[in-house]
């Protein structure tokens, strides 16, 4: 019924974050000038960087901003400083809201649903904070979400702590949330990987979205 | 002067105001249609905000970090540079009411959203100005309020002059102190109304039940009362003709010397109306269907998308279906869904939304209301049984498309049902298409929509 082919992309290297942006403006600025491409998807990991929001706030980086222990990159996105590095897995999605609902706290609600239906599949209770936005579990924010949209085309996505270092995010205030405990899956399922997760995420956004994926072979990366 | 207004978007159902995260343009920039001028944001979503018109962003309504209610006005775009300056010196000498305006909406914005809040400012905001209009109302001759270069919208404009009525001496609600149609009718004790354009939804319309009793009673409009019809004048006036309005005539006169044919189809619409269900809470609307279908269907029967000329037949290299919109304050207007045969439904349908609603603030461009190849006309909504459309000039054919109503079908194998059924009837240039062209087409268009409807979307 909805016309839902997606192409999904899972680079099997690092991937780095300019990389990766670059990938989504081009995906994007074409859907835009023709509305009826296929969606795209992308599930990568990160080489360490930290990415601020178009309306950060420089008092949630505990660093001087020209130096900081990993890329700093300010991008077109909502939210506040967040950190990417290996173990975490990224999702980035560019689609047409227009086929779905042009609703942001609908497509929002609905990447959180993602999360947690991961996290439940694994026998973890993932869980929404009101008023906020991303998944925690426990009590620990485990995946967060940001996204950004032009003519109802989305960039951008969500991302999801499984088995990375933490300590990077002692140098920032994540998200701008003070409170903030940041974990990782692989606290409760010591032997987690990215690869163990990366199949569920596939299949919990072909789900939510009603995706068919396109045969993407003709794109290596 | 050609003032537009960039408003607030609601980026969701739930949004009641929004945060302007930054100014991509400065006052004074050139803009051109399509470009983004602000990103808005609410939660942790960012959106960009386009400019509709090609011209120069004039004035900043409400700075970067404030907040401001959805479909507030934030920012002014005029058609021309010279334009900019009256704007931007009539906002600063402008009442200090926007002033304040902009600077209790950013106070709502450091209190942490709290929308109840904002919304309470704005209900008391407005109170003072309801008191304000109702004293001046209360002064035996209306004094003058504005000196100067008066601001006001096209429609208000056009208001105030049927009415008789002098721009200077009404208080403009707007932003900058901008006089709108509400300030008019206000003025002239008139109730707000808005405007209305007659787009259907039909022949969908079906009723949940599937009971025919009720079907019927509800589509032949026993119950309802009909309601008064239109009238531009008072009895015993003459009232000039809009431009709109002439130009239709124009039109109209021009197909007097078309030699026109007209040939008919009835479609039964249950698979369509079931479809459409399905697909309507994904925001496709009816219009978009028929035009996806009609569009469709042309893309196989390219002699009904031609058009006449003193050269020979002229082929489009695209296939744009025209909608005929009727105006409020009289006229048609024909937006065009370009491309119909090939662009997604989804996006259609979005196309639709946004041209009906600039089709109401009159910020259509040319090209978006007369770059038709085939014009497709629906007075279902009214529950015609049929009727026959005039042809517009420089294409060669228009469909008129009636309501699906239920009648009392008989199939070949003697059995009898009732079914949902609409009767469209096509008006073609006989000089460049034939009858049988017509009937070809038709008989295609009613198996698609009959046998096939659930491929439109794909």
């Amino acid at each position: 019924m909805n016309n839902s082919s997606s192409f999904l992309f899972e680079p099997k290297k690092l991937v780095p974050f300019l990389k990766a942006l670059k990938w989504q403006q081009i995906r994007q600025r074409n859907m835009i000038e023709r509305p009826f491409l296929p969606h795209s998807v992308w599930l990568l990991q990160h080489s360490s960087c930290y990415t601020l929001g178009r309306g950060s706030d420089n008092k949630n980086l505990y660093f001087e901003e020209n130096n900081a222990p990993f890329p700093l990159y300010r991008i077109d996105r909502g939210g506040e400083v967040t950190h990417h590095l290996p173990g975490q897995l990224v999702g980035y999605l560019v689609i047409n809201l227009n086929r779905y609902e042009t609703d942001l706290n609908w497509y929002l609600r609905t990447l959180e649903e993602v999360l947690i239906d991961v996290l439940d599949s694994l026998g973890l209770k993932g869980e929404r904070m009101s008023g906020l936005t991303g998944v925690w579990c426990k009590g620990f924010k485990v995946g967060s979400i940001g996204i950004g949209c032009k003519r109802w085309v989305t960039q951008h996505g969500f991302s999801l702590n499984v088995d990375c270092d933490l300590s990077g995010f002692n140098a920032i205030v994540p998200c701008g949330l003070n409170n903030v405990k940041v974990g990782r899956l692989n606290y409760w399922i010591p032997s987690l990987t990215v690869s163990n997760v990366q199949p569920l995420i596939r299949e919990s956004i072909q789900k939510k979205f009603g995706l068919n994926w396109k045969k993407t072979s003709i794109f290596s990366y | 002067m050609a003032t537009h207004d960039i408003f607030m978007p609601a980026l969701s159902s739930t949004m009641t105001e929004g945060k302007i995260v930054e100014w991509l343009k400065k006052p004074g920039e050139k803009v051109s249609r399509g470009e983004s001028v602000l990103v808005v944001e609410s939660d942790k979503a960012d959106m960009d905000v386009e400019s509709f018109n090609d011209g120069f962003l004039a004035a900043i309504v409400m700075p970067a970090g404030s907040s401001a209610p959805v479909g507030e006005t934030i920012g002014l775009i005029v058609e021309n540079e010279s334009e900019i300056e009256a704007v931007q010196a009539s906002s600063s000498s402008s009442s200090s009411s926007s002033g304040l305006e902009s600077s209790s909406a950013s106070v709502g914005a450091k209190e942490k959203k709290d929308p109840i809040q904002t919304s309470k400012t704005i209900s008391s905001k407005t109170q003072n100005e309801k008191d304000l209009n109702s004293s001046g109302a209360m002064v035996p001759e209306s004094p003058i309020i504005n000196t100067g270069r008066i601001i006001a919208s096209p429609r208000a404009k056009k208001l105030a002059s049927q009415m008789g009525l002098d721009l200077a001496t009404v208080r403009g609600s707007g932003p900058h102190g901008r006089i709108q149609a509400e300030d008019i009718q206000k003025v002239k004790g008139q109730p707000n109304t808005v405007p209305w354009i007659a787009e259907s939804d039909t022949p969908a319309r079906t009723a949940p039940s599937t009971a025919t009793h009720s079907t019927f009673e509800k589509s032949s409009k026993v119950q309802k009362a009909p309601s008064p019809g239109n009238s531009f004048g008072l009895p015993g006036e003459t009232v000039h003709f809009n431009t709109l309005q002439q130009a239709v005539n124009r039109n109209m006169e021009t197909s007097l010397n078309v030699p026109c044919f007209r040939v008919g189809y009835s479609i039964l619409t249950d698979r369509l109306d079931a479809f459409y269900k399905q697909v309507k809470p994904q925001g496709v609307t009816m219009t978009a269907l028929l035009a996806k279908a009609v569009g469709v269907t042309l893309a196989r029967h390219p002699q009904v998308n031609v058009a006449f000329s003193s050269e020979g037949m002229v082929y489009p290299s695209q296939i744009n279906v025209a909608v005929a919109v009727a105006m409020e304050d009289g006229g048609l207007i024909t937006p065009v869904l370009q491309n119909a045969n090939v662009t997604d439904l989804f996006e259609l349908s979005r196309q639709w939304v946004d041209l009906v609603k600039r089709s109401r603030s009159k910020q259509l461009q040319p090209n978006e209301y007369s770059t038709g190849t085939f014009t497709l006309s629906n007075l279902g909504m009214y529950g015609v049984d049929r009727f026959d459309a005039i042809l517009p000039p420089g294409t060669g054919a228009i469909l008129a498309v009636a309501a699906s109503l239920p009648k009392v079908i008989a199939s070949n194998d003697g059995s009898i049902s009732v079914r949902k059924q609409m009767q469209v009837n096509l008006t073609a240039d006989h000089r460049v298409v034939y009858g049988a062209d017509g009937a070809l087409f038709l008989k295609d268009l009613a198996y698609l929509i009959e046998q096939n409807p659930e491929s439109l979307s794909s």
